[in-house]
């Protein structure tokens, strides 16, 4: 039998009231007793509803109210798990009150509820992450608002919360429900030290921290802390993508989806080479592509008027070696120490893409750099830039081709670019260096996979689940290729003929097509992989030059000088964001979440789903799956008249 | 009694239909009518075998062009010209004339397979991979036009009257299946899409080959641009892998191996209608030896159905021979010591791999009749 009732616009704070004064007096809760009287006696059925988030927002208010009048809690929690805990407690609430009085545990009472003629529906709720087993309860009913003064006495209640949710706990230790309390009594002597020695983030190290133990014992310390085993769950395993694309939401798949959670502790500040995104080679990216584009206006004829030294050129340029040298440690660095960390960000489909960036970025300091560093590039140079591209190519163009998950009607992204882009670069480098077949060996190679790219990308499938919804400083990245291409190809022929002009027509297309729209790219959350999205803006302007000293007139050099003043003041305000991010917010470099996800999602998420329910808990999973996130899945049970 | 305030929306979840299950149920219901084989060793040689058979004799024919090729070659480097000088020619007109035979044997088979279980050819027909390889006898015969010896076609015109019977059938095949692509429901491009459509593709590009050999020009650029345009959206939906890997079984996977084929057929095409191998060429070339290593890097892909010898094992060959044509091309374009190194590698390994099939199927010539992948069956 199905029911439906539509979602009224009424605050909660006036329908929860009623519903516990209704419960209180063992009355219905608030659905038509009709179709309970006509229902079987010897059923029970579930119905799930689908709250929106606006009661869910509302329910919050609500809470904090019941926060502020005269409930005691007799528990340790951490402040910000405060209202969470308030939702777990208001809904046990409810559930007391919808089963029969008998003051019994919540599991016996679903138990007896569902040998008798009671339809109930069960809620689930985000989980909570408290750090004490039990939580006693003192409330008193009053306390649910004003507008309610039936309400009277204080039932003195106990309730069982769920055990903690670890990091890096096992599953025994979250049924058990113990506490290892050498976590909560370390001595916090010196807290950088503890932190690398901080057992949670095992999982993640090299070898599960063993690495880190053989150093920290060739260099002579003694071993004092508890060896823990890391959960078995992590080691070695693939995570599937799907996994990415249930726990991770957004446009750069960084936001975790509320329901899940993830395997390090969220509240503190993860070690330093932990949060080092890949995403950082972006940076090295921007400011090399500035140095070309500054050396191409010193030495482009249809520049000349501008009078701009070479020496801007040749600053950036040492300050983009600097900068990749000391991103490229500390990655490096990352890799030994976190490789767990690092696979992770390799199977993240967008971070896959970033993978090619510190090529790309070497690639672009060599196609800038000044004459008087070094006027002839060898040759071989090419080809030891040019293998790790490939090699990464022949595996992330065959994932997409022989399909399975990772197909690219599935992870399509605009991040994919990155991919694409650096056959182009690899191109224009070797023509420039002289070479003849290499060259249009990635250029062949780039362009088939830009073309299917392209269309996938422009496409929209609906099977596609990383394509941003609204627009973002990642679709600037449509404009690296052609613009880049078109250069390629010029070089590779020698002069900016027709397939060029085709190319950089297309890329100055899309690079207007995005610039009037650039009110909708408002109220995204700063990311150091914004860098990456600068590249294009500077890749334009420099073809535009080139495109301007084969067709010079007033309307090309203008173009030309409005595209370079465009770049060098979105890079400018993006080092300032950056340095502003750096020393006065301190949050450059956030918990990377995209990485901590868990493997499957967590068991009292189950729990909760199995709680009086014969609905399938696969449902509720499946359900957990789609997209309106902003949906939660409540299930509420509903209790026939005791008459 | 209290009524609710609320109100709560109750959505009824039946089960989650995923994406692509409802465009398979039409070729899920064809799928049904494939019987096990087992049931089919006791109907005979002629309700056995399929159009997929005439592999063989397209990987012959690649290999008579190529030994053909190789033998015509006059202005390679004396380092290499010594290797292939010494090939006999005779060599090659046994090559040819072995796939002369066995074409010329497979149809007659075929043929009574048409005439006395014309259902099954007609369930071939409708199936989304038996119906691309129908374009494989004429693809055969094609090659086998296109490689044979000087000697045959003493007359100027007989070659003419050789292939005008062959491409109509490859035009007729053509309308049908690329209207069906964007017009009808249950066919649609996005659903039907496997590796083995670009066989219609390679059908254009080799009447296209062809027929500049014989001097029409016009009708070979015609069948060039009908062929490169469906390669593109072929080529496309292909990477998109819009319904994943459901629609090929696991023991055709070497028909993978026809992403490596088109571009190579496309750069020999143009190659003819343009008269040297330019850039066009060479782009189509190099993409289809990257998409070779990336195949050749990908062993797991083929575990599956590399257990046991079936036909589907010939869908190696003649997409090395094209790449091997392609790579001779270029090496006579591009003088120089990779460019002819890299000829050689590659028709050395094309001929290794013919060779090695030739001799397992003579070996197993009773498993290769009896075990089809794909079987069709008499009902509708």
């Amino acid at each position: 039998m199905e029911k439906s009732n539509d979602l009224g616009k009424d605050s909660p704070t006036e329908a929860v009231p009623s519903l516990i004064r209704s419960a209180d007096g063992h009355q219905i809760l608030g659905f038509d007793d009709d179709d309970t009287k006509q229902s079987d006696s010897n059923f029970q059925f579930m119905v799930s509803f689908q709250i929106k988030t606006q009661l869910v927002m509302e329910w919050r208010d609500f809470i904090k109210l019941i926060n502020e009048s005269a409930l005691k809690m007799a528990v340790r929690v951490a402040d910000n798990q405060w209202l969470d805990l308030i939702n777990l407690v208001v809904i046990e609430f409810l559930f007391e009150f919808f089963q029969k009085p008998s003051g019994n545990d919540i599991e016996s009472s679903s138990d007896s509820s569902s040998r008798e003629a009671t339809q109930s529906v069960s809620i689930s709720m985000p989980h909570l992450r408290l750090d004490a087993e039990r939580v006693v309860l003192k409330d008193e009913v009053e306390a649910a608002g004003n507008d309610s003064p039936e309400n009277s006495g204080t039932h003195e209640v106990k309730f069982h919360s769920e055990p903690i949710i670890m990091g890096g706990g096992t599953d025994d230790q979250t049924v058990a429900g113990k506490t290892p309390e050498h976590r909560l009594i370390l001595p916090v002597k010196n807290p950088r030290l503890d932190e690398f020695k901080d057992n949670r983030y095992n999982s993640f190290k090299t070898w599960s921290g063993r690495l880190e133990r053989q150093l920290s014992t060739l260099r002579g310390k003694p071993r004092n802390e508890p060896e823990i085993n890391p959960p078995q769950n992590l080691q070695g395993e693939t995570l599937s993508v799907d996994r990415y694309f249930d726990a991770l939401e957004g446009p750069e798949l960084e936001t975790l989806r509320p329901q899940e959670e993830i395997m390090l502790p969220e509240d503190k500040k993860w070690p330093f080479l932990l949060r080092f995104p890949i995403s950082s080679f972006g940076i090295c990216l921007g400011v090399s592509s500035q140095a070309i584009m500054w050396k191409n206006l010193a030495s482009t004829a249809s520049t000349h008027f501008l009078h701009i030294s070479l020496r801007v050129n040749y600053t950036l340029w040492c300050i983009s070696i600097l900068l990749f040298a000391v991103v490229a440690v500390t990655y490096l660095l990352k890799v030994i120490f976190y490789f767990e960390a690092v696979r992770r960000e390799y199977y993240h489909p967008i971070r896959v893409n970033f993978f090619f960036a510190p090529w790309i970025a070497l690639l672009f300091l060599a196609i800038g750099v000044p004459d008087s560093v070094m006027r002839k590039l060898p040759h071989s140079l090419w080809y030891v830039l040019m293998t790790p591209i490939f090699c990464l190519e022949l595996k992330i163009y065959g994932q997409w081709m022989s399909g399975g998950q990772r197909r690219l009607s599935k992870v399509a992204n605009p991040s994919n670019h990155l991919s694409v882009v650096g056959n182009f670069v690899g191109a224009l480098l070797g023509a420039t260096m002289g070479l003849k077949e290499g060259p249009i060996f990635f250029f062949a190679v780039g362009l088939a996979h830009y073309t299917v790219l392209f269309v996938t990308l422009y496409q929209r499938l609906p099977t596609n689940e990383t394509l941003p919804k609204e627009l973002h400083p990642v679709f600037f990245l449509f404009v690296a290729a052609p613009s880049v291409a078109s250069m390629a190809w010029a070089k590779i022929n020698g002069s900016f003929d027709y397939g060029s002009r085709l190319a950089y027509f297309i890329a100055l297309f899309l690079y207007f097509s995005l610039a009037v729209r650039v009110n909708f790219f408002r109220g995204f959350k700063f990311s150091l992989a914004w860098w990456a999205y600068t590249f294009p803006m500077t890749g334009a302007a420099i073809s535009t030059i080139r495109y301007s000293s084969e067709v010079s007139n007033v309307v090309t050099k203008a173009l030309s000088l409005i595209l370079s003043t465009v770049a060098t003041v979105t890079v400018t305000g993006l080092l300032i964001t950056t340095i502003l991010h750096a020393f006065v917010l301190r949050d450059l470099f956030p918990n990377d979440i995209g990485i901590a996800i868990s493997d499957r999602k967590s068991k009292t998420q189950k729990k909760w789903y199995h709680r009086g329910t014969c609905g399938s808990a696969k449902d509720a999973e499946h359900q957990g799956k789609t997209r309106n996130s902003g949906e939660k899945e409540v299930r509420i049970p509903v209790i026939h008249p005791a008459n | 009694m209290v009524h609710p305030e609320i109100g709560l929306e109750v959505v009824i979840d039946s089960s989650i239909t995923k994406h692509h299950k409802q465009p398979t149920t039409t070729i899920g219901r064809k799928q049904s009518a494939i019987k096990t084989p087992s049931k089919r060793s006791q109907q005979g040689v002629i309700a056995t075998i399929n159009a997929g058979y005439f592999r063989i004799c397209m990987s012959l024919g690649g290999q008579a062009l190529l030994w053909k090729t190789l033998s015509e070659k006059t202005d390679i480097s004396p380092t290499f010209g010594n290797l292939f000088t010494k090939i006999p020619s005779t060599a090659f007109f046994l090559i040819w004339s072995l796939a002369v035979c066995i074409f010329v044997s497979l149809s007659i088979l075929y043929i009574l397979r048409c005439i006395f279980h014309f259902k099954m050819v007609k369930s071939e027909f409708h199936h989304h991979v038996g119906v691309n390889y129908l374009f494989a006898p004429w693809i055969s015969w094609l090659l086998l036009l296109r490689s044979a010896p000087s000697f045959i076609f003493p007359h100027k015109y007989s070659y003419e009257y050789v292939w005008w019977p062959l491409i109509v059938p490859v035009i007729a095949l053509d309308l049908k299946i690329y209207g069906q692509w964007f017009t009808t429901e249950k066919r649609f491009l996005s659903m039907v899409a496997n590796p083995t459509s670009q066989m219609s593709v390679i059908g254009n590009l080799v009447g296209a080959h062809a027929a500049i050999k014989m001097g029409w020009k016009e009708s070979g650029i015609c069948l060039f641009t009908l062929g490169m345009t469906h390669y593109l959206v072929v080529f496309i939906t292909l990477y998109q892998r819009l319904s994943g890997n459901n629609h090929l079984p696991s023991r055709l996977r070497p028909v993978f191996f026809l992403f490596v084929a088109t571009p190579s057929m496309a750069a020999l095409a143009w190659k003819s209608i343009n008269g040297n191998f330019d850039m066009l060429c060479k782009m189509l070339f190099f993409l289809s030896l990257f998409l070779f290593t990336s195949l050749a890097s990908r062993p797991v892909l083929f575990k599956k159905s590399l257990k046991s010898f079936s036909v589907a094992w010939w869908a190696f060959s003649f997409p090395l021979s094209f790449l091997a044509l392609a790579s001779t091309a270029y090496a006579q374009q591009v003088k120089g010591v990779t460019a002819n190194g890299l000829a050689l590698i590659l028709s050395t390994i094309s001929v290794l791999v013919f060779v090695f099939l030739l001799v397992c199927s003579t070996l197993k010539i009773d498993s290769l009749l009896r075990n089809p992948v794909l079987s069709f069956s008499d009902e509708n």
